[in-house]
């Protein structure tokens, strides 16, 4: 049963795997590579965020310490604008780890909208320091090496190695999901007081889940600075970023493995093809705004619930096969 | 079971319908071979902030293009092709500047490129087209790390922004010691913009024995520019240098001195006032009096190709040559450094014409002549100042130039 | 830096921070109501300066008698919204789907915008923008007292409104107990349309005063949401008095930095104090009463 129950996932992996080596045009590998970037964040976000229901909204900055981990290292350590950039993106994600766990220290002592607020904060801290500071090039940012190749496949190195990080993401979050942890983390979300009642140490948990949740965001960062080759301190510590990710984990549906992923995947690649498409005024604007509202009305648990309960109304009027639901699909959201 | 695999499959359904929406345009391969068929018309493109933080610039110049673009059709196009152009709004973030101009090359076929607003978005943009061979040129990415960051393809046809203070300071130190201020406040954004413009007016200033009395650096994000124009009021210099990025920060300022009752003898910000009429429209027309701006280029500019642009312009647009933004005249220019690369390799190829711009040329445009250094660096043009007096704008440095008008020293009380 | 310049830079953070704290009240009132975080404030504020604007430029209306028609109307635009998008909200997730839901419709809003009347930067005008008065030795612009003033009148007409009268009643009923509001027979939907309507047409006048005092287009309406959201959290969610007092403390401490040590630092320096506040009172500084517990 549990081949079937997971088998459809691999019909999707091949059309990720299939896409670039059908796909040609490098506009749309491009989206791809980002899209891929945002659902690996997304989904490293959600692990912590969407299970605990801590809203972090200062998950910029561990993108921008990957980022900057990779953009000096690479300029400190002098390695050339190859493929061999590509193994430092784990210690972009590693660094991303070692930077969570002061940030967790001190806003995870905090519950609700204060933590969401603590996390913008302590965002703009560290934002406003990349800025100040020398050894980040202030304002002017960081330059990486030139990548000398052409365009010709270009992007295919980013996208699978986006593709990896999201695969790792998302088998992260499942393990953790399906784990004593995971439930710990779910039991901290329903009831914190109840949960450290029943012994759940909770703040070393939480702090494990938000430090885990890094890792991914780190290494996204760090391949999104060699994919660029210039980082400035106002994109990589993006407070836009910080609303992107939540709203496309929200928009997908908080706290399920899948709605991460399709939030980002959606999301990410319908404002950056609206943004191509009808860019010759601020009409794009409008019409991304008008659909996300939409949407948001329509389907107000998050897009993959609501496809869910579709089918369990459905199911349950045509026969009465009313199994109970996959877990890495339930628990919805609650805060 | 079977419902669960049922929903399963929905969602892989959406998942491929989704991925293959971008499967549409599925074509590739950059006609970089340079030639276009005969009666086709020559498709440029380029990526402008049309929203989002710097859409101010964008927009001025996106006017810039398209009147460029029509002059030189109205001449007949470049090599017979008439000059489409096709510009697609990043909303001022990296992110889509660089699948923009991928787009713009791979779906849309352009033949050439011009550069984005802002060294912010030049960078990331040129090293995206880089890949495909194509020349960047561009006239709004003049930080100096687009130099250091080995670009062959990156020719920037405004001026070096290092280098923009020193008509003013040389001026300053000119001055008879009777006229010379004693005291200066620098007070500066941090900007990669405006930051290396400071130290380089500050010491010629310095040499010639003005006192600086401030020296601060603001943060660009500040909510409330009170505090530090006040500060700068207090400090009660004879000359105050501002480095600006935009029109609200010196706006902001303005408006602070005013009601501190505070007027310098000079008042000099490096960029807002060269907006033109959007400069004056938000600091009120009767408060420009006396404020300079550096810079290369001015509506009222006595070049000839500069002053059949403006024509155009106002024909177009309506308004005054002082109303002109000097945005309009960098994308102008490099249309006209294009114009100059296509007539010369006689062809559209973007290899010859990188391989052409590096060679040393000298290229006349609206912002006088262009020639570019190794790395891309216009190093011909000449800074000038150029200072609000009453509603016009008028170049008043250096003052050896023919075309400077004296300048208004000590400047006017605000709203004089 | 001197003793003037102190209190200089205290006596702009006061005059300004008021103004940031009447808009954070609108914010803070829909959030103690409706339990809905209205991330479209920042741009109904400059929805209210482009008004005034429009009014001003075009029909030569002075910016305070505008006011008699913005407020009102952007209070019709806060019941539309209200009606039209947030009644729908339903459920558990109320504060997560209203940022969703309101940040939909702030991009709405700045596309629309941004077409009307460009990207270009705009500033409002008035004698009274302009000039100023010797107070203590110091310089005083006018608009930053009648903005003062216009805030403390706002404010002060919102206080008689929710504790003299009837309906101010039952939306503090409504702020402390929606449930036990709804039994006693107040129509707690009527009362949250209401209040939306509210909060967002006290971005009136502070979208006229900001206009006066910054050049801004469209997209400066995400700096003021940040800085608005900041506010209310730190003044503890849902209580009015916290807005008010975290706005001005905000300002101050901001313009106070600025002068003391750097305008570089004074973001940096606010941004560790909220932090700190935070760790030590999570609810904000006057938050004990009117945060929900749920």
């Amino acid at each position: 049963m549990s081949r079937l129950k997971y088998g459809w996932w691999l019909p999707v992996l091949a059309v990720f795997v299939v896409f670039p080596l059908v796909e040609k045009n490098p506009t749309y590998t491009t989206i791809g590579v980002f899209a891929l970037i945002f659902m690996g964040c997304a989904t490293s976000w959600n692990m912590f965020s969407g299970y605990s229901g801590y809203i972090n909204l200062g998950a910029a900055v561990f993108y921008g310490t990957g980022a900057y981990t990779m953009a000096l290292l690479s300029n400190h350590l002098h390695v050339p604008g190859s493929g061999d950039q590509f193994w430092l993106v784990p210690v972009g994600g590693l660094v991303a780890m070692i930077v969570a766990v002061p940030f967790g220290l001190i806003a995870l002592r905090v519950r609700r909208h204060t933590f969401v607020v603590i996390t913008i904060a302590i965002f703009f801290v560290v934002q406003l320091s990349a800025i100040n500071f020398s050894f980040t090039g202030g304002t002017s940012g960081l330059s990486l090496p030139l990548i000398p190749w052409l365009e010709t496949n270009f992007n295919t190195p980013f996208y699978y190695i986006a593709l990896g990080i999201v695969i790792f993401a998302t088998l992260l979050s499942f393990a953790v999901r399906r784990s004593r942890f995971g439930l710990q983390l779910l039991a901290i979300r329903d009831d914190e007081d109840r949960a450290s009642g029943l012994g759940v140490k909770v703040f070393a948990v939480k702090l494990t889940g938000f430090t885990l949740s890094a890792f991914a965001i780190g290494m996204c960062g760090a391949l999104y600075a060699v994919f660029i080759g210039q980082i400035y301190p106002q994109f990589v510590f993006d407070p836009l970023f910080d609303i992107s990710i939540a709203l496309m984990a929200i928009f997908g549906g908080l706290g399920t493995l899948v709605g991460p992923l399709l939030g980002a995947l959606v999301l990410e690649s319908m404002q950056q093809y609206l943004t191509l498409q009808f860019s010759s005024s601020s009409l794009y604007l409008v019409i991304f705004g008008a659909l996300f509202l939409v949407i948001v009305l329509f389907m107000p648990q998050g897009v993959v619930v609501y496809v869910r309960d579709l089918w369990t109304r459905h199911s349950l009027a045509s026969d009465d096969d009313s199994t109970p639901m996959d877990p890495a699909l339930s628990g919805s959201t609650s805060a | 079971m079977r419902g669960k695999r049922k929903l399963f499959r929905a969602l892989s359904v959406t998942s491929v319908l989704v991925a293959s929406l971008f499967t549409v345009a599925t074509s590739s391969g950059a006609s970089s071979s340079g030639s276009i068929a005969k009666g086709q018309p020559v498709l440029i493109g380029a990526s402008l902030s049309l929203t989002g933080e710097f859409s101010a610039d964008g927009t001025a110049f996106q006017a810039g293009y398209n009147l460029w673009a029509a002059d030189q059709n109205a001449k007949g196009g470049l090599l017979g092709h008439q000059i489409k152009l096709k510009i697609i709004s990043d909303a001022s973030s990296p992110t889509q500047v660089i699948t923009n101009y991928q787009s713009l090359i791979s779906t849309d076929h352009v033949n050439l490129t011009f550069g984005p607003f802002s060294s912010l978005l030049t960078l990331p943009a040129a090293k995206a087209v880089n890949r495909y061979g194509y020349a960047m040129v561009e006239g709004a990415g003049g930080a100096p790390s687009i130099f250091q960051s080995g670009l062959k393809n990156v020719f920037d046809a405004a001026l070096p922004v290092a280098d923009g203070l020193v008509p003013f300071a040389k001026w300053i130190a000119s001055l008879p010691a009777s006229q010379r201020p004693k005291t200066i406040a620098y007070v500066t954004s941090n900007d990669p913009f405006t930051e290396p413009q400071i130290p380089v007016a500050a010491k010629i200033i310095k040499a010639a024995g003005v006192k600086t009395v401030y020296n601060k650096v603001f943060a660009a994000e500040v909510t409330d520019y009170t505090p530090i124009a006040d500060e700068v009021a207090a400090a009660n210099a004879q000359v105050v240098v501002l480095g600006s990025v935009d029109v609200p920060t010196v706006s902001s300022f303005m408006q602070a001195f005013e009601q501190a009752h505070y007027n310098p003898k000079a008042f000099i910000a490096t960029a807002g006032p060269d907006q033109g009429t959007t400069f004056l429209k938000a600091v009120g027309s009767t408060y420009a009096n006396g404020v300079m701006v550096p810079n290369a280029w001015f509506g009222g500019s006595k070049n000839a190709e500069s002053v059949k642009m403006v024509s155009e312009y106002i024909k177009k647009y309506g308004g005054t040559a002082s109303g002109v933004n000097a945005d309009v005249a960098e994308a102008y220019a490099v249309g006209q450094v294009i114009t100059a690369a296509v007539k010369a390799t006689g062809g559209f190829s973007n290899a010859k014409i990188i391989t052409y711009l590096h060679s040393g040329v000298t290229i006349q445009s609206v912002l006088g002549a262009v020639k570019f250094n190794s790395l891309g660096e216009n190093n011909q043009p000449t800074a000038f100042t150029f200072q609000w007096q009453g509603t016009k704008f008028v170049e008043v440095n250096p003052t050896t130039d023919p075309g400077a008008t004296k300048i208004l020293y000590p400047k006017p009380a605000w709203k004089a | 830096m001197n003793g003037t310049a102190v209190l200089h830079s205290i006596i702009d953070g006061v005059l300004t921070g008021s103004v940031y704290a009447l808009m954070a009240t609108g914010l803070t009132l829909i959030f103690g109501v409706m339990n809905i975080i209205n991330v479209a404030q920042g741009i109904f504020v400059i929805l209210g300066a482009y008004l005034s604007y429009a009014l001003s430029v075009h029909l030569g209306i002075d910016l305070f008698a505008g006011l008699a028609i913005t407020i009102p109307t952007l209070f019709v635009v806060g019941i539309v919204v209200e009606r039209a998008f947030l009644s729908r909200i339903k459920g558990p997730e109320r504060v997560v789907m209203s940022i969703l839901v309101t940040y939909a419709v702030a991009l709405v809003i700045e596309g629309v915008l941004d077409m009307v009347f460009t990207a270009n930067y705009v500033e409002l005008h008035a004698w009274y923008v302009d000039q100023s008065v010797r107070v203590l030795g110091i310089w005083l612009p006018y608009i930053y007292l009648l903005g003062f003033a216009l805030a403390l009148v706002l404010l002060g007409a919102l206080y008689v409104m929710l504790y003299r009268t009837r309906f101010g009643a039952s939306v503090r009923a409504s702020l402390a107990n929606q449930t036990a509001a709804a039994l006693v027979g107040i129509n707690v939907r009527r009362v949250s349309t209401i209040c939306f309507g509210l909060g967002v047409a006290v971005t009136a006048a502070g979208g006229m005063i900001y206009g006066a005092t910054n050049a801004f287009n469209a997209n400066s309406s995400y700096d003021l949401i940040s800085r608005l959201l900041v506010i209310i959290v730190l003044g503890g969610m849902g209580s009015l008095g916290g807005a008010l007092v975290a706005g001005i403390m905000m300002i101050t401490i901001e313009d106070l930095v600025s002068v003391v040590w750097g305008s570089t630092w004074s973001n940096l320096s606010f941004f560790v104090i909220l932090v700190i506040v935070l760790s030590l009172r999570p609810q904000g500084l006057f938050g004990q009463r009117s945060v929900r517990v749920a």
